[in-house]
């Protein structure tokens, strides 16, 4: 057998592939181990597969479905491992949002593009809010400490933003539709 | 229908802060109701696209992507690469290596399949290698390490992975190398930061045994979609034949790796009476009595230590009892690796409590820096060296000859002028332990 090595064209391929479809995979990812920093584990150890078996993969077909193929294994696994600590979804929910979340990745795709303009709309404060918790390596608690609050003061009105953000983007994607017909 | 209890279970999940009993209760709704699902996924959605989006924000992008475990750097850098066309340092990455794959590091009387003897320093492109006998160690550019022993055939396809129809391997994977493959025709085996030892038969059976760490095992399939991996844990062994549906655990036996071992773990060669342990989850060294041989345990490795150690013997020569001299002192920040050596004599036999006698003779890949006898520096040097978690006995120093006396019945270690080997000598009676400990430079 002769080795094979792919040619640098692949890799810039799945580069860009890997580039346009990764916040979909996280996005996957999370819903399923629900926790940010393992889903960021799960999916750095995903990537190294689909890394390594992207000679498997046929270009021209759906490198979304092959690659949350690859992330649902890598999420089970590691769902696995975690079961023993604490309560963990069952295989049966992960094969039930793995099914959804790719009939819906369309839509998924577009409430995260109209998520930008939102968030654009949200009053100073909220924004400083959202940023602060969401940035790299912050957690709520750590966020609310820093601005002097109680957490569940900031769990509070996080919830409440997000909601008002996922209203926002229902009324801009109604809108698309809307544009569209 | 959205209620309320749902949107709370909702939140506090993504939130981290939900309760066994709340997270039951929400997989319980969502197993059950479809709407609730799509509700949960696009709150999941909006909160992954919010992590994403601010935590780019401020960050400098990442070149160091697979090879540390910034993991999330990784995502991120690669975002942030797509804007900026195509980074150079991730192209970089990506780009088939130009070079060696891997360099041969050391050669124990390895041949190739022509008879033409391997040589240190050659370097190795993906391709494949043929090993007739001997061992040979190859260092794979991300710092994985491999050591080989014939009869041996095997694939390197990069240096991430490596396919071996025949012989036994060994490695040992630092976290640069994390997801290591090595494939045999019955099994896929992943590293997960570890060190184990794949062996695979004429009959392509293959055995993995875990020597420190995890690995994980699947059968091979093309992309392993519905293949569960099998978590081997150290101290673990499992069993796979080809063509065969399932992975069977097996007993834990490291026999077959005691020649492929050492060498990866920095020990050129023994000769006479010498035997190498991979020190397994429930290592002791009392476990390991043995009336034939000088056991070897390596215990920290490249390891610095930020206070001087205090040694019994430097420089070649035979080591010598001496009240007088003081101690020679090794200057802190060096980077070194230690062995534990020893005969742990048990009675047994027509004359149990006959005086065992063994020797060997060790060889390490780097230069000896210090060996440590007396009992007291024993235990100052396990604080640093020691393996942590083991309960390292009391008593055992070696009894050297004083210096002068000629009377036989004496242990002696002899530092040979190469720095490098060291000639054993030890005496003990049963129930009774000697043992010492070997710095020697990392690599």
């Amino acid at each position: 057998m002769v080795s094979k090595i792919p040619d640098p064209s692949r890799h810039e391929e799945f580069v860009s592939l890997y580039v346009r479809h990764e916040p979909a995979v996280f996005s996957f990812v999370l819903a399923m181990v629900r926790n940010t920093a393992d889903a960021e584990d799960v999916v750095q150890r995903a990537s190294m597969t689909m890394w390594r078996c992207f000679d498997q993969y046929e270009s021209g077909t759906n490198f979304r479905n092959w690659a949350f193929q690859i992330s649902k294994n890598a999420a089970l696994n590691h769902l696995t491992k975690m079961r023993r600590d604490r309560h963990v979804f069952s295989e049966k929910l992960i094969d039930l949002l793995a099914e959804q979340s790719e009939e819906r990745a369309e839509n998924l795709d577009a409430r995260r593009r109209a998520l930008d303009s939102c968030v654009e709309k949200l009053p100073a404060a909220d924004h400083e809010m959202v940023a602060g918790c969401y940035a790299e390596g912050a957690t709520i608690r750590s966020y609310a400490e820093q601005a002097a609050e109680t957490a569940n003061k900031i769990y509070k009105r996080l919830n409440r933003v997000r909601s008002q953000l996922q209203k926002c983007i229902e009324r801009q994607l109604g809108l698309e539709e809307e544009v569209a017909q | 229908m959205i209620d309320r209890e749902l949107q709370d279970w909702i939140d506090k999940s993504i939130n981290e802060i939900a309760t066994e009993e709340e997270s039951r209760s929400l997989e319980k709704r969502l197993l059950k109701d479809e709407q609730a699902r799509n509700h949960y996924l696009n709150a999941v959605n909006l909160h992954a696209t919010l992590r994403r989006r601010f935590s780019v924000e401020g960050e400098t992008p990442s070149v160091a992507l697979f090879p540390n475990r910034s993991r999330k750097k990784f995502a991120i850098g690669l975002a942030i690469a797509a804007c900026v066309a195509l980074f150079v340092g991730l192209l970089a990455f990506l780009m088939p290596p130009s070079q060696a794959t891997a360099t041969i590091a050391q050669v124990v009387g390895a041949y190739g399949d022509d008879q033409i003897a391997f040589a240190a320093g050659e370097s190795v492109k993906p391709g494949p290698l043929a090993i007739s006998r001997g061992l040979l160690r190859l260092d794979f550019s991300n710092g994985a390490r491999l050591t080989i022993e014939g009869p041996a055939q095997l694939e390197v396809m990069n240096e991430m992975r490596v396919i071996l129809h025949r012989g036994v391997v060994t490695a040992t994977i630092p976290e640069s190398a994390i997801g290591f493959v090595v494939d045999t025709s019955s099994a896929h085996v992943v590293d997960l930061g570890t060190s184990f030892g794949v062996s695979v038969s004429a009959e392509g059976l293959t055995d993995v045994c875990v020597f420190d760490g995890e690995v994980e095992v699947s059968l091979p399939q093309p992309t392993r979609a519905d293949a569960t991996p099998q978590l081997v844990r150290e101290g673990q062994a499992i069993r796979a034949s080809k063509g065969s549906k399932k992975i069977n655990s097996a007993t834990y036996e490291t026999t077959r790796f005691e020649n492929a071992w050492p060498v990866n773990s920095g020990v050129l060669q023994t000769t006479g009476s010498m035997r190498f342990v991979s020190p397994g989850p429930d290592f002791h060294p009392g476990n390991f009595e043995d009336n034939e041989h000088i056991v070897v345990f390596p215990e920290r490795r490249s390891f610095i230590a930020d206070e001087a150690i205090r040694v019994d013997m430097v420089d070649p020569g035979q080591y010598a009892k001496s009240r007088h001299k003081e101690k020679p002192t090794l200057l802190p920040e060096q980077r070194l690796t230690s062995y534990l050596l020893q005969l742990n004599a048990y009675p047994s036999g027509e004359k149990p409590n006959r005086r065992r006698s063994v020797r060997g003779q060790i060889t390490f890949a780097q230069p000896i820096v210090g060996v440590i006898m007396a009992n007291r520096l024993l235990k100052e040097s396990e604080v640093i060296f020691g393996i942590p978690n083991v309960d390292y006995p009391g008593a055992r120093m070696i009894e050297a000859r004083p210096e002068g006396d000629q009377r036989r019945g004496f242990d002696s270690v002899i530092l040979a002028a190469d720095r490098r080997t060291l000639f054993i000598e030890l005496q003990e009676n049963p129930g009774n332990l000697d043992q010492f400990r070997v710095l020697v430079e990392a690599e």
